[in-house]
């Protein structure tokens, strides 16, 4: 039960922020698929977890102390070979070592690099009255500019996730627009109920952030997480 | 237990007076001029009587059990040590009508805080503070003179501003608008809250629709949770303040700067099938409409008009929110054909028909006919007052027609409000949902289709 050990290794570190690996662990387990995410606290266990992966890959900084890991510049994507990993390894590390010097680094998380599919969001907060509340929405400039989002109070059905997906504005990209690739919305239908059912059952979740999906013509994954727990 | 504040047996008035206007006079009165058939205990430590009752000193004076108990006092530390002896009593529903508790802040707060925990530690079920309670046909506590009855309706309205319930109470009852049977007001929610009053409500099955105004949500998780099943049943009209983006919190995630109260609420409403009001006037709008028509299975309406133009703008209306206009079926134009040069259309026009054959008979023939046809779920019946309308109304012809159709309708009153605006808002307003515009009325309907439309999915 990698969740429960998680929860309460971050309550004995006086943390409320999970870092991006615990975070897709846990939605993992709640059985939420996110791309394959693993740490390497050296440059040779980036490779190696790199060659078990498949390139390309992801390298972000992994540090309860940085959350925002690309102004830290500690995001590189693309990553093609060996020496691309090494190389991506050095110049996060020595970024980050300016960015926040008193940060306590664990390593690396290497992740696929997922194929680019209509981008998504998702998440929860809890809401001082009604508890928690799941989101659904389109990713990127959408949910900046527009907030085309949905919203609903846990525990959801499926009913409940099917109303969600269908009352944004934009749903007609989740369709397929201009032979862009429908979305898998059963798939998102389903990650949304599994999404309710963990908060429902899991208690000391303050925000969830699951911030870019991306939804393929069949299947979806979790390309970025984040998890705040309640103070 | 909340039987104990609709239907006691036995009530004490703290704070009772026998000065006309006073509030602690009202409320005696009030009570004394509902069915209410119990003992009535007025308390004031310097009266004898009161309306020919017998006062007492105080709560513990009083011979016998007492189910419920109203008090009017006019300082919150009067109210507590009233709780107390409430509490020794063995008292246990009370309702606060005073106000300087927790909406004032600072000592108000701690003195609500004082109630809540006699309250708790006691068994107590407390409505209020700052509230006026109840206006029902058994039992009115409201400090509004109540000039009529309150019906024996099937609509029933929970409120948290005393005086807005108690105000919308004293209209209703006055002009026989709505056919209500309760209305409540719950105030600061000290600890009876809307959830109670939903479930109590939701269970009632002499309550048909339900109409709710909130200022503050106090436990939305479980109002989303028992919401959903009562309105699988029955109406749940909401209205909700406080709906602002502002709502917002200071949040770390991405999520949560999106989400704001409002967007909340909203979801909330969607989710558990209740009907979103904008305003006072739409709780009752949609309130009658609800409790007076059946449920139409669509969204389908024919438009009865007597002049084009406003046919045209209902159109549009009924475009905006959701509505269709569909064709009439073949059988029912041919029907019709005689009475029209053009064939006739929705919406339909009646004025070829009316000047044929007259008001009236048109009225029997054209509305009927197009009203049942099986294209059609609902109708808007626009009227103008002139004379013939003025003697249609009177009559009942548009009354009985609705009846026997036997599908929902409203009417929208344009032109002629100067003279005709009695006759054709209030009198036919007592039997039909009338509404004094357009958008109003077709806003309701839209509102009574999405409900039906979602009933009818439901049960099939």
């Amino acid at each position: 039960m990698a969740t429960a050990e998680i929860l309460s290794k971050a309550r004995d570190q006086k943390r409320t922020v999970l870092t991006e690996i615990e975070a897709k662990q846990i939605l993992g387990e709640a059985g939420i698929p996110c791309t394959k995410t693993v740490l390497a606290a050296t440059r040779e266990e980036a490779v190696s977890i790199s060659e078990g992966i498949g390139y390309p890959v992801v390298l972000k900084v992994s540090s309860v102390d940085i959350s925002h890991k690309s102004d830290a510049g500690g995001v590189k994507v693309n990553l093609a070979d060996r020496a691309a990993v090494e190389t991506a390894y050095e110049e996060i590390m020595a970024s980050c070592r300016v960015y926040a010097p008193d940060a306590d680094i664990e390593g690396v998380s290497v992740q696929g690099m997922a194929a680019k599919g209509t981008e998504i969001i998702m998440g929860m907060i809890r809401d001082a009255s009604f508890g928690p509340v799941v989101m659904f929405g389109l990713g990127g400039i959408l949910v900046e500019v527009l907030k085309d989002v949905s919203f609903r109070i846990v525990p959801i059905e499926k009913a409940d996730a099917i109303a969600m997906t269908g009352e944004i504005q934009g749903r007609k990209l989740l369709e397929g627009y201009r032979g862009q690739d429908p979305a898998d919305i059963a798939r998102l239908q389903d990650m949304l109920v599994k999404l309710s059912d963990f908060v429902d059952r899991t208690p000391g979740i303050e925000e969830i952030d699951m911030n870019p999906v991306f939804a393929y013509r069949d299947g979806a994954v979790v390309v970025d997480a984040r998890i705040i727990l309640s103070p | 237990m909340m039987e104990l504040f609709f239907n006691p047996k036995s009530v004490a008035v703290i704070g009772a007076s026998g000065t006309p206007g006073k509030l602690g006079y009202v409320i005696v009165k009030n009570i004394a001029d509902s069915d209410f058939a119990g003992d009535l205990y007025p308390v004031n430590p310097k009266s004898d009587e009161i309306l020919g009752y017998r006062v007492y000193r105080s709560v513990s004076e009083i011979p016998g059990e007492v189910d419920l108990v109203v008090t009017a006092l006019p300082t919150p530390k009067l109210t507590v040590a009233t709780m107390q002896e409430c509490a020794a009593k063995g008292v246990k529903a009370v309702i606060i009508e005073s106000a300087g508790f927790a909406e004032m802040g600072g000592d108000g707060t701690l003195y609500q805080k004082q109630l809540v925990d006699i309250a708790a530690a006691h068994g107590i079920r407390v409505m209020g503070p700052n509230c006026s309670g109840i206006v029902s046909r058994n039992i009115v506590t409201s400090i509004y003179p109540m000039t009529k009855k309150v019906p024996d309706g099937n609509v029933v309205l929970i409120g948290q501003s005393g005086l807005l319930a108690a105000g919308m109470a004293s209209d209703i009852v006055e002009n026989e608008s709505l056919s209500v049977s309760k209305v409540c007001s719950i105030g600061n929610k000290c600890d009876v809250n809307e959830n109670d009053l939903l479930e109590y409500f939701g269970n009632d099955p002499k309550v048909d629709v339900i109409s709710m105004y909130l200022e503050t949500i106090s436990d939305g998780r479980n109002l989303t949770r028992i919401a959903k099943r009562v309105a699988a049943q029955k109406p749940v009209i909401f209205l909700s303040g406080g709906r602002t983006e502002a709502g917002a919190k200071a949040a770390m995630s991405h999520t949560g700067s999106i989400a704001s109260n409002a967007k909340i609420v909203e979801a909330a409403v969607r989710q558990t099938g209740m009907i979103m009001a904008d305003d006072f006037t739409e709780l009752k709008d949609f309130a009658k409409v609800f409790s007076t028509q059946p449920l139409p299975r669509g969204n389908r309406i024919a438009v009865i008009t007597l002049a084009g133009s406003v046919g045209v703008n209902v159109s549009d209306l009924c475009a905006a929110h959701g509505l269709e206009l569909p064709k009439l079926t073949p059988e029912t134009t041919d029907q019709l054909k005689d009475l029209f040069d053009t064939p006739v259309g929705n919406p339909v026009d009646l004025y070829f028909s009316v000047t044929k054959i007259g008001f009236t008979k048109t009225l029997q023939t054209t509305f009927p006919d197009a009203f049942r046809d099986p294209n059609i779920d609902a109708a808007v019946l626009i009227l103008a007052g002139f004379e013939y309308t003025q003697e249609a109304v009177q009559k009942k012809i548009i009354q009985q027609i609705v009846k026997d159709v036997g599908k929902p309708v409203v009417v929208c009153m344009i032109v002629g409000y100067n003279r005709y605006k009695h006759v054709i808002l209030d009198e036919l307003g007592k039997d039909l949902p009338v509404f004094p515009s357009l958008i109003s009325g077709v806003k309701a309907l839209s509102k009574l289709c999405e409900y039906g439309s979602r009933r009818y999915k439901a049960s099939a």
